[in-house]
């Protein structure tokens, strides 16, 4: 209950966060920017469109998790408004995981705008509404909350800009894990092989979450591909968030 | 004394230095007992660990020895803080919400029902002098506006202890004077308050007993009145001059303020008084007052601390 008083209060923060706002205007302009991109290719104007506007919607969520999901805890710590909140009789994980949630909440409601934008403009292009574009989008709303998990964890051990930093890097590295694999598989015996390797099993594989080839090119998707990418995602989240808590836990709110 | 509400044993706080320095001691072996409807002052100076001791008891830092108690409660247990009403120094508030936006988010922490939340909220806003600002949003609020807020905030839960970091830094003196009636109130209800000042002269007139803390340690504890002593360390002399008084270091008083015929004089020797009046009396002048002075609260903190 605890939980769902933070969460509804950090929903009305983020609503009322000027940052939050121009992200949410620039991801829709760049989809609305889609029908340009669309009309430069050759034959393909509507998948361009789409996977275009799925790569808005991807940025949208990376720079969510690096400007408010950094900010959620570092905020409440640097201007402590968190001494009024911890010294109530709430438990510390209710008030992460609270601002957490209320965040995810946000988040899915510009989820929800942005899916309508692109529907829009698909409708005006092929007079039709693509709904095959549901797994795809809802893997990428799963990788986003990854993203501000991690954001959040990196946060509590470290400054904003570390912070953004390896949070920028978990991406990065998230999207390149089958070059890792590769490299470790190929080249056994080079330098910083073990690097790699231990970089490899930390990350997550965050192709696992991308599905916006398979759905824009109308690929037929691998058994349980959608089923084992939900999982894996939620999956990572309790971890990381579970490591959130206890450092949390522990921290002195000085 | 009565069973404790707040009991703090051996309690210490030591934090790690960062990128290699040295660690600080916040406080240090600190014991404390406070009784129920008792108004307790935390003195010291800056860096004296009132501030840590108060996080302390807020659950706001992990002790690194000792224990807490509230209510008879440990302070390990978030549900200790259930009856508690804890206002931090200089605070900070959501400044996106509205003065009864924050009240009902507070209170509804503490599972108050939309009924109760909506009265109390009413009843809080009229007592902190915020009653026409409540629609406002918190960052148009002044200094002053922010710190009656965070009070109405730590008065929600009508908690039986109250815990206020420096309650008094942010107000004017009309503030100061209705923050002090609102304790007087709340001891009238019972309430233990527990609060830590670095204006003496308030501690001095609100609170039953005062500690004092140096270096994170609890050097003195008592009542104002015991700690000051009813011994009269000066005295003040107020007189008329004579018409043909000699001038004042030929009647040997050589130091003394004078303005027209009135003189002051102090006497750090209150036995040297009748030496005075005989000099008045004979010079045909005119005793207007004599004023036994104490020593202060803040006589008394200086002198600890300066130690």
């Amino acid at each position: 209950m605890r939980l769902c008083i933070v969460a509804l209060n950090t929903f009305k923060e983020s609503i009322r966060n000027r940052v939050m706002i121009n992200i949410l205007l620039f991801a829709l302009a760049l989809i609305l920017l889609s029908l340009v991109v669309g009309d430069w290719s050759m034959g393909h104007q509507v998948k361009v469109i789409k996977d275009f506007g799925l790569s808005a919607m991807s940025l949208f969520g990376l720079l969510i998790a690096l400007f408010i999901g950094i900010r959620l805890m570092v905020q409440e710590l640097e201007q402590r408004t968190i001494y009024v909140i911890a010294s109530k009789p709430v438990r510390r994980w209710e008030i992460l995981i609270g601002k957490y949630a209320g965040l995810s909440l946000t988040l899915l409601i510009n989820i929800v705008f942005m899916t309508a934008a692109l529907w829009a403009v698909g409708f005006v292009m092929e007079k039709t509404i693509d709904f095959g574009l549901i797994p795809a989008i809802v893997l990428m709303y799963v990788e986003i909350l990854l993203m501000v998990a991690f954001a959040l964890l990196f946060s509590l051990l470290s400054s904003p800009t570390l912070s953004a930093v390896f949070t920028i890097t978990m991406f990065a590295v998230g999207h390149m894990s089958g070059f890792l694999r590769d490299y470790v598989v190929l080249y056994p015996d080079k330098g910083f092989h073990w690097l790699f390797k231990a970089i490899y099993w930390v990350a997550p594989n965050l192709e696992n979450l991308n599905l916006k080839t398979s759905v824009v090119e109308h690929l037929q998707l691998q058994p349980h591909a959608f089923g084992y990418g939900l999982l894996y995602g939620l999956g990572y989240i309790f971890i990381v968030l579970f490591i959130a808590v206890a450092v949390f836990d522990r921290r002195d709110l000085k | 004394m009565a069973e404790s509400v707040i009991q703090i044993e051996h309690l210490s706080k030591v934090f790690k230095g960062d990128l290699g320095r040295s660690p600080s001691v916040g406080v240090d072996d600190l014991n404390l007992e406070i009784g129920p409807g008792e108004v307790f002052a935390f003195l010291g100076p800056n860096g004296a660990g009132k501030t840590t001791t108060i996080k302390l008891l807020t659950r706001l830092l992990v002790p690194t020895r000792g224990r807490i108690s509230i209510l008879g409660r440990p302070s390990t247990s978030w549900k200790s803080m259930e009856s508690v009403g804890y206002m931090p120094e200089q605070p900070n508030l959501y400044g996106y919400l509205t003065g009864e936006e924050f009240l009902s988010f507070i209170a509804r922490l503490f599972g108050l029902g939309p009924g109760v939340r909506k009265a109390r909220i009413a009843e809080l806003l009229d007592r902190v002098g915020l009653k026409d600002r409540g629609k406002q949003l918190i960052r148009s609020y002044s200094r002053g506006m922010v710190q009656r807020l965070a009070m109405a905030q730590a008065l929600i839960n009508d908690p039986s202890v109250l815990i206020l970091d420096e309650p008094m830094s942010a107000l004017d003196p009309i503030g100061r004077k209705e923050f002090r009636d609102l304790i007087f109130d709340l001891k009238k209800q019972q309430k233990t308050v527990f609060f830590s000042s670095h204006i003496l002269s308030d501690a001095e007139m609100i609170s039953d007993r005062v500690g004092i803390l140096k270096g994170g340690r609890l050097i003195r504890t008592g009542k104002p009145d015991e700690l000051m002593g009813e011994d009269v360390h000066s005295v003040e002399v107020t007189f008329m001059l004579g018409p043909d008084a000699p001038n004042l270091a030929d009647m040997g008083i050589p130091d003394a303020l004078v303005q027209d015929s009135r003189v002051l004089v102090r006497l750090d020797r209150p036995d040297d008084l009748s030496a005075l009046i005989h000099k008045i009396e004979s010079h045909r002048g005119r005793l207007v007052s004599v004023v036994p002075a104490k020593k202060s609260l803040e006589d008394l903190f200086l002198a600890e601390i300066g130690r």
